[in-house]
Order: C-alpha cells, then sequence, then structure tokens
C-alpha cells in the first residue's frame, strides 16, 4: 500500500523556501537540516537533496525546479520531473522544512 | 563498614564518591594516579554513592547500589560488581549533567595534535580499537564520552579506565603486556568486563584539549582487512547525532557545533578484523595528515 502525499496548498502557483528555522549543510550531493520547530535533523540524498539544496539558494516554484531540473539532473525516480518535484516538495513540507512563501 | 568520601579526578570534573566498600576504593587506587584521587576537595561536580543493599535480601546475597545525588537510577547489582558499577554510574552522571559540553557516546584519541572521534554502537569493537591504539602511541582522551566543547569543538580528555568486555579483555592483554587491569568480573550484563588502566601519558596530558581531525565509525569483523571508507557527512552527521547524548538539548547550537566539525574532520567508516592492521591503518591515516 503506497501513502499519497499531496501539497496542502497549490504547488505549481506557489513560491517554496526553506523555513527560517532550519539550519543546513550541503556536502557532496547530499544535504543534513536541522529543523528548529520540530528539533529533528534529517539527511537528504538523490532528488531530495537536489530539490532542498536549489531551495536553500534561493527561494523557487515548482516550474523553476522542473525547468533547472531537466536541464542539470538525471531523475532516478522516472516519471514527470514536475511530479517528483510535487513529491519532494510534499515532503520536505510535511517535515516543516520548507513552507510557500506567503 | 564506615562510609568515607574519596574525591576522584575525572577529566575536567571532580566526583565526590562516599562509600563503604574499601575493595572498591582499592581498585581505584590503581586504576587512577594517585594525585587524581583525594580525601579533602574544595568542590565537587558530581556526588555519588556506592551503598550496600537494603532490606533482607542483604543477608544472603550482597548488593552494591550506586546513588548520584541522593538518587538511586540503577537496580542493585551483586556486590562483586560493585567497581564496574561505579565506572557505569560516573558516565551516567557525567553524560547526564555535564551539558556545557556536547557530550557523544565515542571514543577520542589525539596523535600528533590531531583528535580521531571513534562514535560507535556496543559490540563495533570500538574500545577495543581504543585500547589497542593508546599502546601504540595515540593518547586516550576518552573511551566512552567524547566531550566537545561548545565554542571551539575542541575535544577535552576525559582519560579513564577502558571498559574490555569479554574476549577483548584476552586481546589487549596479549596486544599490550605491560598494560594495567582490575581484575574480571563476570556475569555482568555486558558479560566478563575488566577496566585498562588509561596510559600514564594520557593521564599526564589530560588537561589537553585538542582539535579533532578525523571522524571514524569503526566496526569490527572477524578477519576484516582494515580499511577505511569514506563516508558521507550528512549521513555521518546524523549518525553522530544518534551517537550524541545531549545533542537534542543543545538544539541548533549543537547542530551547528557538529556541522562545523564534519566540515573540518575526514569522515570514514573503519572496518578492521585485527588490532595490529588497525593501528598500521591508523597509524598511516596519523601520517598522511
Amino acid at each position: 500500500m503506497s501513502a499519497v502525499i499531496r501539497l496542502e496548498r497549490n504547488a505549481a502557483a506557489e513560491i517554496w523556501r526553506v523555513s527560517d528555522e532550519v539550519r543546513w549543510r550541503l556536502w557532496d550531493g547530499e544535504a543534513v537540516a536541522y529543523n528548529g520547530r520540530t528539533g529533528d535533523t534529517h539527511h537528504f540524498a538523490d532528488f531530495a537533496a537536489w530539490v532542498f539544496g536549489r531551495l536553500c539558494i534561493a527561494p523557487a516554484s515548482c516550474r523553476s525546479l522542473a525547468r533547472d531540473a531537466e536541464d542539470s539532473v538525471e531523475l532516478r525516480a522516472g516519471g514527470a520531473v514536475g511530479e517528483t518535484i510535487t513529491r519532494t516538495l510534499a515532503l520536505l513540507q510535511r517535515l516543516q522544512i520548507v513552507e510557500a512563501v506567503a | 563498614m564506615r562510609a568515607e568520601t574519596t574525591f576522584l579526578r575525572l577529566g575536567p570534573f571532580t566526583a565526590a564518591l562516599t562509600t563503604a566498600f574499601t575493595g572498591v576504593v582499592e581498585a581505584l587506587l590503581r586504576l587512577y594516579p594517585a594525585h587524581f584521587i583525594a580525601r579533602q576537595a574544595d568542590f565537587a561536580d558530581f556526588h555519588v554513592s556506592l551503598l550496600p543493599g537494603k532490606g533482607a535480601r542483604r543477608f544472603f546475597r550482597r548488593q552494591a547500589r550506586f546513588l548520584i545525588d541522593g538518587h538511586e537510577n540503577f537496580t542493585p547489582l551483586p556486590a562483586d560488581q560493585a567497581l564496574p558499577l561505579v565506572e557505569w554510574g560516573l558516565n551516567y552522571a557525567i553524560a547526564g549533567m555535564a551539558h556545557q559540553y556536547l557530550i557523544v557516546h565515542a571514543a577520542a584519541i589525539e596523535k600528533n595534535g590531531r583528535v580521531a572521534i571513534l562514535p560507535g554502537a556496543p559490540g563495533s569493537g570500538k574500545s577495543t580499537l581504543t585500547a589497542g591504539l593508546v599502546h601504540r602511541g595515540w593518547r586516550l582522551l576518552s573511551d566512552e564520552l567524547a566531550l566537545i566543547r561548545r565554542d571551539d569543538g575542541r575535544v577535552v580528555p576525559l582519560a579513564r579506565p577502558v571498559n574490555l568486555k569479554n574476549a577483548s579483555i584476552d586481546i589487549i592483554q596479549a596486544f599490550a603486556p605491560g598494560a594495567l587491569f582490575s581484575a574480571k568480573v563476570r556475569d555482568t550484563v555486558k558479560g566478563t568486563v575488566a577496566l585498562m588502566r588509561a596510559p600514564d601519558e594520557s593521564l599526564a596530558r589530560v588537561d589537553e584539549a585538542a582539535s579533532p581531525a578525523w571522524i571514524v565509525f569503526p566496526q569490527w569483523r572477524a578477519d576484516a582487512p582494515a580499511i577505511f571508507t569514506p563516508f558521507s557527512k550528512a549521513a555521518g552527521l546524523v549518525e553522530m547525532g544518534h551517537h550524541a547524548m545531549n545533542y537534542s538539548l543543545h538544539g541548533a547550537a549543537g547542530f551547528e557545533r557538529l556541522a562545523s566539525l564534519f566540515e573540518s574532520c575526514g569522515c570514514f567508516r573503519f572496518a578492521y578484523g585485527k588490532l595490529d592492521e588497525a593501528a598500521n591503518a591508523f597509524d598511516a591515516l596519523a601520517a598522511a595528515a
């Protein structure tokens, strides 16, 4: 049984950014993030690390992330880039690592 | 039996141990240098007691109870396990109270001014490796609890006896025939245990903190060649967080301290099966730095 992860808001229309309470490091294509809101530390690899790392540089929309992704990385998961980014953002949002810019 | 108080120096700390178990105090006198133990001191960070069992049980099976500031946090153990109970209890006191440090369940050893921090779960071979290396030119900073200063990330020595278990005792006694050991204590929750006194040079330099250069996650496997494998810093930080006793307590500052540590250190997994090969590999690591 697979869980369906949905963004709480309309991903395509939003600009996403790393939450203020999050501290991070990016090393060798991987990321580690500390969430001051929850006290949790997370390790992201592969595409999740890429999305998170991209948002660490600057807030971005799902569309611009997809455009950058198509230019710069090979997706392991197959499927549409936009769909994978949406899924990744939903995961990061659930962890309260990223949020939509108000 | 009349209880007396002994002040015991543990790295940057002083513990006041009150006990009537004279055999334990005599064993501590063999495991620590004479000047680390005193009858008088102006201040103690930890006040601990080792007391006999209470109730009817004490008449047919002698027990030892360990208390920290009057609180009994441990199940009483048979009296013949009193010495390891004291050492484990002191670790518990430090880990639970010394939050001026980021405390990691890890060994720490130093050579040429550079520290290797060795986080490891029980059974990883951490203590065996540490006991071997400190008899091959590395300085013991800690066997169980690496004390990392929050301001500059340097590791503060907590050179105390190394806790060895089961087959490791004979391995180290063969590897370092000059090492001093307590008597073996059998049938503990960890099996047979013995405490190895820290080398004199490590004890003499107990005030010298040093900077970490490597974070090494050891894993003993029978017949494994001694090999360092580069390990992801991001994964290493998360794993080290699991080994830290008070990481959560330090919040964002704890993360920043660990992150700075990983930024400045090499991060490896290290498999080994034989101590000689492990010592050679560590010497090569130090020489290459």
